[in-house]
């Protein structure tokens, strides 16, 4: 799609996944910051993780073992709070450690056989040896992300504000929520191959806290989260190849860095806003 | 005297919680006229606010029928909420998050909206005009989080106006309101019954009561004591003959 502009496929494979990849999780990352919900995003990030490093080790396809794990564990939380009489937090931490567990354990055993290599692409990230048809995927992902959006603003913004009140006004807020984790869940499991699920925590909460060091409207932290993690991501995607350094790291350290200074920079002065 | 098409019918409702082991509300019957003023009194726990989200559909009913502004509140629950403006006791949101008066009014015409739907100049107005009420209109573009408890609880309540709902159910509205609040929600609540609209209010301030006659529903225990007209200055008192022989039952 961007050979015009990058010749080299490999650098332009790379280009482009990170773009796509970095636009779902951080419009994803302002529902995520916003509910409130960014410990099921973490645990289901995980999931994703562990699905696919039980995948790797039964040499079926990991993607779609992560989005099948992934998006198990978005339905999985709220009937195992209701059922065990767990409180949501607690359900999340068990099932966190439960997929990390899982994860760990096929790693291992999968590096004790010879096999740890490719396993380590989902810790970390791997952009370098990306066929077409995952990039279009990403691709497809990001379009679904940004329609989810623009389809269902309204009833998002009302359940990111209450969810008590959005039901109280006639919003139907299970379907939608449960619409919220399933793209969530597709998108950790499509970006887990080339962001890794150590890294994509980073990608799925730093570009709305990033945005929200400068929007006073929340209409604009959807448009300016992803054009940040855009450009960071394209930035450390470039500077990666350029230099031959592990590029997820090393975007994951730059929207640290930027960040930073988001918050040093900010014209928000947050603390005024808060109720004494 | 009962119309045979009141706006709100409960027939022996039973209302539980998910994973209760007993139903919160017993055996409630109630019908509620268009235009009626209802206050509902009793002691804390006694399903009061249980009561309001059995009729706006929030909360599952076990056993029974509810008719609310003709339509099976079991089967048609998102939509009876359409029509019912409901004020909620506890509000919690960010503050951090930027949500201006204007937007978090706006959230109250979503459901008539519609699910793919995007607000419309009719909607606009409709905000306005709430705000107008309300009297906040100069509140409209601030963020909602930077805003006291009793201007959020405004702010609320004209969400619940701007729907232009058939029924008002408040939950304590006047709980974070100064003197003077209260004074104006009292004179707009007896303009909206004038008007037509059915409003149920959960209170334990009835000093403020608008000068019109009043349904009193005194609940104990998930169930209706007492449930009878008098004028406001009768309900306290109504209230508290219903708490002490249901104490001494």
């Amino acid at each position: 799609m961007l050979e015009f502009i990058i010749p080299n496929n490999i650098v332009c494979h790379a280009v482009e996944a990170m773009l796509f990849a970095s636009v779902a999780c951080a419009i994803l990352s302002v529902i995520i910051t916003q509910v409130q919900i960014s410990s099921i995003g973490f645990t289901m990030a995980h999931a994703a993780f562990a699905g696919a490093a039980l995948g790797m080790f039964l040499s079926l396809n990991p993607t779609v073992c992560s989005i099948v794990a992934g998006i198990s564990i978005a339905f999985l939380i709220g009937p195992l709070s209701d059922k065990a009489r767990l409180s949501p937090d607690t359900s999340l931490g068990l099932l966190f450690g439960i997929c990390m567990a899982v994860a760990i354990f096929f790693i291992a055993y999968m590096q004790t056989l010879g096999q740890g290599f490719s396993a380590m692409g989902l810790l970390f990230g791997d952009v370098i040896s990306l066929y077409r048809e995952e990039v279009y995927l990403l691709a497809a992902i990001c379009i679904v992300a940004i329609v989810f959006i623009l389809v269902l603003y309204k009833e998002i913004t009302a359940i990111i504000f209450n969810k008590r009140i959005a039901e109280s006004v006639g919003i139907r807020v299970k379907p939608v929520y449960y619409a919220m984790l399933f793209v969530i869940a597709l998108t950790v499991a499509l970006c887990l191959p080339i962001i890794g699920g150590l890294l994509l925590y980073v990608w799925l909460v730093t570009p709305a806290a990033i945005a929200l060091q400068f929007c006073n409207r929340l209409s604009a932290i959807f448009v300016v989260a992803p054009a940040v993690a855009a450009v960071v991501s394209v930035t450390g995607a470039l500077v990666g190849l350029e230099y031959s350094l592990p590029v997820a790291p090393l975007t994951a350290v730059l929207f640290s860095v930027v960040f930073i200074a988001a918050v040093i920079l900010s014209p928000r002065r947050r603390v005024t806003f808060r109720k004494t | 005297m009962t119309s045979p098409d009141p706006v709100i019918r409960l027939e022996n409702v039973y209302t539980a919680y998910e994973g209760a082991d007993r139903p919160t509300l017993t055996d409630i019957s109630l019908s509620i006229e268009k235009g009626e003023f209802v206050v509902i009194g009793g002691p804390n726990g006694a399903g009061k606010t249980t009561l309001l989200e059995t009729i706006n559909g929030m909360l599952p009913i076990t056993h029974g029928k509810a008719t609310v502004c003709g339509r099976d509140v079991r089967g048609d629950g998102v939509r009876v909420r359409c029509q019912v403006g409901y004020l909620l006791q506890n509000f919690a949101f960010d503050p951090l998050t930027p949500f201006t008066v204007e937007e978090v009014v706006l959230m109250g015409r979503y459901g008539t909206i519609g699910l793919f739907g995007k607000p419309g100049k009719e909607d606009y107005e409709a905000v306005q005009q709430a705000l107008h009420l309300l009297g906040i209109e100069d509140l409209a573009t601030r963020p909602i989080g930077q805003l006291s408890g009793g201007q959020q609880q405004k702010v609320l309540m004209a969400q619940n106006l701007a729907r232009n709902p058939e029924i008002l159910l408040l939950d304590e509205p006047f709980s974070n309101l100064d003197l003077f609040a209260r004074e104006e929600i009292n004179r707009l609540l007896a303009h909206l019954v004038g008007s037509g609209v059915t409003v149920l209010i959960v209170s334990h301030a009835f000093d403020d009561l608008p000068e019109r006659p009043v349904r009193v529903v005194v609940m104990q225990d998930g169930k209706i004591v007492v449930a009878r007209e008098c004028s406001p200055g009768e309900v306290e008192q109504v209230v508290r003959s219903a708490g002490k022989g249901a104490s001494h039952a």
